[in-house]
């Protein structure tokens, strides 16, 4: 349970992060290391250079403006809970954070090394998606962004290319008067979710106008729920909550099975959750 | 503070409950070997070795963190305390949340005792007090021995020895 021998670079720029990250086979970034280290500790992951970003100036920064919050890559997840201004502007990222690991892991883990990581399971490349987040991506090549719906490609697998680093992402507010809910069923508490989902919803007059749903722990990547953002426009608290519970079973049919749960258990949490999130948003709107 | 060229072997400056101390360590060291093994603290236990159990929870500058989830040297130039920091010094007293476990028998084996310790030590006082923070906090630390019933009545009963002792978490 130890790391095999690497080597280890701790540079003061982006800049030099970059070359170093070129310059070595096997090269990884690290950040928090709340999965990085483990996976290293296993030996899963084979690690000849190690590129602290750390101690990069300005790389730890949360700024927050009425658009929207950006997160450095060195920015722990307890500093992000902790900002005044980032759970005002993004409710979810709140919501999200409260779920992630324990107070301990949080106080190292980085919201941009869980995007990184994209572990299927997580609750932050989910929030990412839902809510329309923009990675800003440095590498050998320079700077390019990347829309969070086209950063995850499958399990532990981004868009991220060899030699790139994520150096922050923004988080848009949601649209005006919308709640952000993200709920999931765990076995204990800072677990990762056995399945959960994210919804950003705008309720008008006691009714749903309009949903960004995105599920977690269902399948490679966060899902879409295309099919229940359309059945969920329009429901009121005292509409049959079928429709929106079938949708969900429609948009979630690749759902994986595993020891934890059956694919058939996944489905039908996610669609209880959404049904819960839409109830709570409407609770949300009536009381505002 | 910057080490540009990629090497192996790492000098580190650590300040160790209070104690400043200087080694050269393979970069793949992890903190908690490093406590452990090069400093030679042993309170600090290691249960799992992979960010699971909490056991090898101590303080660095001033956040609880998994010990075997960092390298040392990322503590480079940083501050840790350990449990071994939590009684007053040169007295056979325990910390009042020290003194609490004892007195509300909130460990059996106690391996997993330090992590609990520093986790609590890590928080403000305040929070002792509320029950529902408290569950929140311990959720990372895990215990197979007591149950946690009589972790969490350790921790309002430290929380009354710390009012009624004037507030000082060291009286």
């Amino acid at each position: 349970m130890k790391p095999a021998p690497f080597d280890y670079c701790r540079p003061s720029t982006v800049t030099e992060a970059l070359e170093a990250l070129s310059s070595a086979e096997s090269s990884r970034v690290l950040a928090g290391g709340q999965s990085l280290v483990p996976a290293m500790n296993f030996r899963l992951t084979d690690v000849s250079l190690l590129v602290d970003i750390n101690r990069i100036e300005g790389l730890a920064s949360v700024d927050c403006d009425p658009g929207g919050v950006t997160v450095g890559a060195a920015a722990t997840q307890t500093r992000v809970l902790e900002h005044e201004g980032a759970a005002g502007v993004v409710g979810g990222l709140r919501a999200a954070l409260r779920h992630v690991g324990h107070l301990q892991i949080r106080n190292r883990g980085t919201v941009c090394g869980s995007l990184a990581h994209a572990d299927p399971a997580a609750e932050l490349p989910a929030l990412a998606v839902a809510s329309g987040a923009m990675l800003a991506v440095s590498g050998p090549d320079g700077e390019r962004r990347v829309d969070a719906a086209d950063f995850f490609i499958g399990p532990f697998w981004t868009a991220l290319e060899d030699g790139e680093l994520i150096t922050e992402v923004r988080f848009p507010a949601p649209p005006p008067g919308s709640v952000t809910i993200v709920d999931e069923i765990s076995r204990r508490a800072g677990d990762f979710a056995v399945a959960g989902m994210v919804a950003i919803v705008e309720a008008d007059g006691g009714a749903v106008r309009s949903a960004s749903l995105v599920g977690f722990g269902l399948g490679g990547v966060p899902t879409r729920l295309a099919t229940a953002e359309a059945a969920i426009r329009g429901w009121a608290a005292d509409h049959p909550a079928d429709t929106i519970a079938e949708a969900v079973m429609a948009d979630t049919a690749d759902a994986f099975d595993d020891i934890h749960a059956t694919s058939w258990y996944r489905r039908e949490a996610v669609a209880a959750l959404t049904v819960r999130a839409a109830r709570r948003a409407l609770v949300a709107e009536e009381a505002a | 503070m910057t080490i540009s060229e990629p090497i192996s072997e790492v000098d580190v400056e650590v300040t160790i409950n209070g104690r400043t101390r200087r080694h050269r360590v393979p970069a793949r060291l992890l903190l908690s070997d490093y406590i452990r093994d090069t400093v030679g603290l042993t309170g600090t236990h290691l249960g799992c070795e992979h960010g699971y159990c909490g056991a090898c929870t101590v303080i660095v500058d001033g956040d609880a963190v998994r010990s075997c989830l960092m390298l040392a040297v990322q503590a480079d130039g940083g501050e840790v305390r350990t449990v071994e920091d939590l009684a007053p010094a040169g007295s056979d007293s325990l910390s009042p949340m020290q003194q609490a476990f004892h007195d509300n028998h909130a460990l059996q084996c106690g391996f997993c005792t330090a992590g609990f310790l520093m986790t609590l030590e890590s928080v403000d006082p305040g929070e002792w007090n509320e029950p529902e923070r408290v569950v929140e906090l311990l959720s990372g630390n895990l215990c197979r021995c007591t149950g946690y019933q009589n972790i969490v009545a350790a921790v309002t009963e430290a929380w009354s020895a710390y009012h009624g002792g004037g507030g000082s978490r060291d009286g």
